[in-house]
């Protein structure tokens, strides 16, 4: 009974770091209707800078860091999808080939990370403090935060899509970009801010991947690719709040499996998840039409 | 026989083996229209099968384990390894193929194949793990008394007439009525389903003839190197055979040798004989990757259409039959005709 409490505690922090990861991808999907294939080398960046931040000459604290990856990262997506995506999206209409240049750019910037940082595994300097018992689960101080950061970052995306100009934009864009234009929102300017978020939530998820995890490496990200697939499309493709339950329902199911499996294959369990998902219902749980 | 011819035929091998895999990779990607970022999962269990095919039954001391053991002669092997990595290909695509577009298929393949890798570089008992096979016997070295420096030459020119009867039968297939209907549904799946063509069937078909090209291009892979491990099938290979094919020209046949040319040979044998920088190992080899990355996004941006372009192919119909307005084609119209292949 104990491991049980032990693995659904850490199944939540994996959710936690899934559903900011998955929300992020989900978010720009819905407004560029593209899958961004280089989204597990953004959580690296993102990991990376924020590592280099906390163990480098300025010492700065994990969670600075983690908001200074993420904000960097937030600007390189904005930079690439001015100069590379949206010119090409724009160029060609069949999807193919926007799919293939987000390929093309995931194997760039896997190789450039490696160039730059090395491929050692490499760790934070947080202070390994001895977990402690919250209820019948146990935790360590950072993962709780993780978790916090997690649960505060759903709500504010909540409230952005609900009650901002912003995030109603963006819901009206999701829905149909061309009557979005035409009822006066500014599309370019949506798009651009939809990017910011989504690369300042894939360096924030690297981060916090890279912490719960106690290693990153060049691939870490690529290799969570797939789990924060398996979260988004039992959510539904493109449903925000879709992706939040899956990333909940993929975290604890991939830990508790590990109590009966091998856990080396602990992640491959999202596969299994994913095909199960796309066998019984493959819009997802919450199915938005026309759009699988 | 002195290195540097030597090496020439290594790099002559590995044109043909990815003229292959560019063949197979092209009529799912540029004929059928069907985005496989899983494609180097089926040259891998093409390799593997092939080597545990033709492997003999594992010692008990040499640390290797692995399924089959069967010590098959070379050619059925390889065969086997062709079919078993289009079994593998008929199972993702009944699970998938109908219920999926383009991008959410790219991304269930994506994941596929890193699950594939995941499990095989795990399961140790299935083809040992992460260190992989090793000393898979060299076809006919026995029997013709090859050494290693006989069997490159010889086995390059294997390889070269199994990759000139697998280019036979590729373009028979890009021009049969099969080959006509993938890229009409490539082009157009609504239209063409909406003219009776069962999609699911002919993607299916692509999917699988595709996949049976991958599997002998592994199987041949591992009978050349002798060793095949996790480490050379990483996901961003995929990428690799893409990029071949893009570069080479999409839906081109001919092109592909020349894809198979620049990217696979030009961009990564040859880097790996570059010495590296001191005290940046691997760096040259991360260059070279994202030399391809930029490569391909240029080519996709300025030459679409890849070196060597398709060719439009023209029904033998005169062009009052088939509706086409007169002065939409170039000068060969109303007559040309598509077998200039």
């Amino acid at each position: 009974m104990t491991e049980l409490f032990l693995a659904i505690g850490f199944g939540l922090v994996i959710a936690s770091v899934l559903a900011l990861s998955a929300v992020g991808l989900s978010l720009q999907f819905g407004i560029t209707n593209y899958i961004n294939f280089a989204y597990g080398d953004f959580m690296a960046v993102g990991a990376y800078i924020a590592w280099t931040l906390n163990t480098g000459p300025m010492h700065w604290n994990i969670w600075v860091s983690m908001i200074a990856g993420g904000v960097s990262v937030g600007i390189l997506a904005v930079l690439l999808n001015r100069f590379l995506l949206a010119p090409f999206a724009r160029k060609f209409q069949k999807l193919f080939y926007i799919l293939i240049v987000t390929f093309g750019l995931s194997l760039v910037l896997l190789n450039l990370v490696s160039s730059v940082w090395g491929t050692e595994v490499q760790r934070y300097s947080i202070s390994n403090e001895s977990p402690f018992h919250v209820g019948p689960f146990l935790f360590t101080i950072d993962e709780l935060v993780v978790v916090a950061i997690a649960i505060v970052a759903m709500l504010l995306i909540h409230f952005m899509l609900t009650r901002t100009r912003l995030g109603k934009s963006m819901r009206a864009m999701s829905d149909n970009s061309t009557l979005a234009m035409t009822s006066g929102i500014d599309t370019g300017r949506i798009t651009t801010l939809t990017w910011f978020l989504s690369g300042l939530l894939a360096g924030i998820g690297g981060t916090v991947l890279g912490i719960t995890q106690a290693s990153i490496t060049p691939g870490s990200g690529e290799t969570f690719l797939f789990v924060i697939f398996a979260a988004v499309i039992v959510g539904g493709v493109g449903s925000i709040y879709g992706a939040m339950v899956g990333a909940v329902i993929v975290g604890l199911a991939t830990e508790v499996a590990a109590l009966f499996i091998d856990p080396s294959y602990k992640l491959d369990i999202a596969f299994a998840i994913l095909i199960l998902a796309l066998l019984f219902r493959p819009n997802g749980l919450f199915a938005r039409p026309g759009k699988a | 026989m002195s290195p540097l011819v030597y090496y020439l035929f290594t790099l002559a091998f590995f044109v043909f083996a990815y003229c292959i895999l560019g063949w197979g990779l092209n009529l799912q990607f540029g004929e059928g229209g069907i985005l496989n970022f899983a494609y180097i999962g089926f040259v891998a269990i093409g390799a593997y099968v092939t080597g545990a095919l033709s492997l003999g039954k594992p010692q008990a001391g040499s640390g290797q384990t692995y399924i089959f053991g069967l010590s098959l002669p070379f050619p059925i092997g390889l065969i086997l390894g062709g079919l078993a990595a289009c079994v593998f290909a008929l199972l993702v695509a009944v699970l998938t193929f109908r219920r999926l577009r383009t991008d959410y298929l790219a991304m269930v393949l994506i994941s596929l194949s890193l699950v594939l890798y995941d499990v095989i570089n795990n399961f140790v008992p299935l083809f040992n793990g992460a260190d992989g096979l090793t000393n898979v016997p060299e076809p006919f070295a026995d029997t013709l008394g090859l050494d290693p420096n006989t069997f490159v030459p010889f086995f390059a020119g294997v390889t070269l007439v199994i990759a000139l009867i697998m280019w036979w039968l590729m373009s028979r297939i890009t021009r049969s009525p099969l080959g006509r209907t993938l890229r009409a549904t490539r082009d157009d799946p609504e239209a063409a389903s909406a003219l009776g063509k069962n999609v699911f069937r002919y993607q299916l078909t692509a999917m699988l003839i595709g996949s049976f090209y991958a599997g002998i291009g592994g199987g041949l892979i591992i009978e050349f190197a002798g060793a095949f491990n996790t480490s050379a099938w990483l996901p961003g290979e995929t990428f690799l055979i893409f990029a071949a094919v893009i570069v080479g020209g999409v839906g081109n046949n001919k092109g592909m040798i020349l894809g198979a040319l620049i990217v696979p040979v030009l961009f990564t044998q040859l880097p790996k004989f570059i010495p590296d920088i001191p005290g940046h190992p691997g760096l040259i080899l991360n260059i070279a990757a994202m030399a391809i990355g930029v490569l391909l996004m240029f080519v996709l941006w300025f030459r679409p259409q890849g070196v060597i372009p398709e060719k439009k192919r023209f029904s033998r119909l005169p062009a009052v039959l088939v509706g086409r307005r007169s002065g939409s084609t170039q000068q060969s119209a109303p007559l040309s005709t598509e077998d200039t292949l």
